[in-house]
């Protein structure tokens, strides 16, 4: 009995599939090892995939994968809408950051000041005049904007 | 030899542009019913759970589906879908770390289902084999797919697959002969 490659094997593997070997294979494959396994293998696959096909349970619904791939195609299509929006979010979250930190020593400056050696003269008491100038306004309002923004990106959503 | 009873694909593994034409629903339908069930037992028999095969089997449609690919033909829609299948299946491994590539003692596995692979012979037989050699074999022998294919499917080298193929089938036939079947013998 040989157990080398065998060139029958191709032939052997119709057989199998067409479901019944013609005797001069059949007296091959008691000679041959490798188309015996051969033989052996394929046939017992095929009518294990077949009892498979035939007595598993139900498929799952194909409707259901089909509308969970629209509703996420539908997810993209929004996310592909909003992605402007989403950058000029960023870019002002960037900016706000920016600004704040360039102003942070001048801010932290100020409130070190009023914290040190309190006095309770007209000039300290008159905070917010003294503290207020059109460019940390400005700050500040880009702070806020870009806290607004960040909470917005970040935000959950249903 | 493994006849080619699929042509093989062109090379360009997925087309993902926005314009590409998705499939309609009707088709999807069409290919679902010719494949669903044979991709099934493809998953099924690799990965000896019937649940987690159910879940790998939407999976690998719905990306198919959000994927947009353009194919040739249906045959080559399916190799596609099939490589996705086997994706998804190592991908479920490899998160699930497991320190081997066989397939855990069934008495043990976690997640093993019994009913599946214990339903007959074969199905225990190849339990007892590596989870990329029950692959393998099963789309040589079931699914008459060629060298190329198998290594294209499973992301392997082709030269590699001629080997790998006969020493799958004789741990297979190993195996199904220690349950008793035999050439001509159809399995229960």
């Amino acid at each position: 009995m040989s157990t080398g490659d065998c060139i029958r094997q191709e032939t052997v593997l119709d057989g199998v599939r067409r479901g019944s070997l013609p005797p001069e294979l059949e007296a091959h494959c008691r000679e041959c090892a490798s188309c015996a396994e051969l033989r052996l293998v394929a046939a017992a696959l095929r009518a294990d995939a077949e009892q498979l096909g035939q007595t598993g349970p139900p498929l799952p619904d194909p409707a259901a994968i089909w509308l969970r791939a629209q509703l996420a195609e539908r997810d993209d299509r929004l996310r592909r809408a909003t992605r402007s929006i989403t950058w000029i979010q960023r870019a002002t979250i960037a900016a706000s950051i920016a600004i704040g930190a360039a102003f942070a020593p001048g801010w932290l400056a100020r409130v070190r000041d009023l914290f040190v050696g309190v006095d309770l003269s007209p000039a300290a008491l008159d905070l917010p005049r003294s503290a207020g100038s059109p460019l940390l306004v400005v700050a500040a309002s880009f702070l806020v904007v870009g806290i607004l923004a960040l909470w917005e990106l970040t935000a959950v959503r249903p | 030899m493994i006849p080619t009873a699929l042509a093989l694909p062109l090379d360009r593994p997925a087309a993902t542009t926005d314009s590409a034409p998705a499939m309609d629903e009707a088709a999807f339908r069409r290919l679902y019913e010719r494949t669903a069930r044979k991709l099934r037992g493809y998953l099924v028999r690799s990965c000896g759970n019937g649940a987690l095969a159910d879940d790998l089997l939407q999976e690998s449609y719905l990306r198919l589906l959000r994927s947009r690919f353009e194919a040739d033909n249906d045959d080559h829609r399916r190799r596609y879908l099939y490589r996705i299948a086997t994706n998804l299946l190592r991908d479920h491994y490899r998160r699930a770390r497991p320190t081997t590539d066989r397939v855990p003692d069934i008495g043990r596995a976690p997640e093993h289902d019994t009913a599946f692979h214990l339903r007959n012979d074969v199905g225990s037989a190849m339990a007892e084999i590596g989870r990329r050699d029950r692959q393998m074999l099963w789309l040589a022998y079931v699914e008459g797919a060629s060298h190329e294919e198998i290594a294209e499917i499973m992301a392997i080298k082709a030269p590699s697959v001629r080997s790998m193929l006969f020493r799958a089938r004789a741990r297979l036939a190993e195996q199904l002969r220690a349950r008793g079947l035999q050439p001509g013998v159809e399995a229960p």
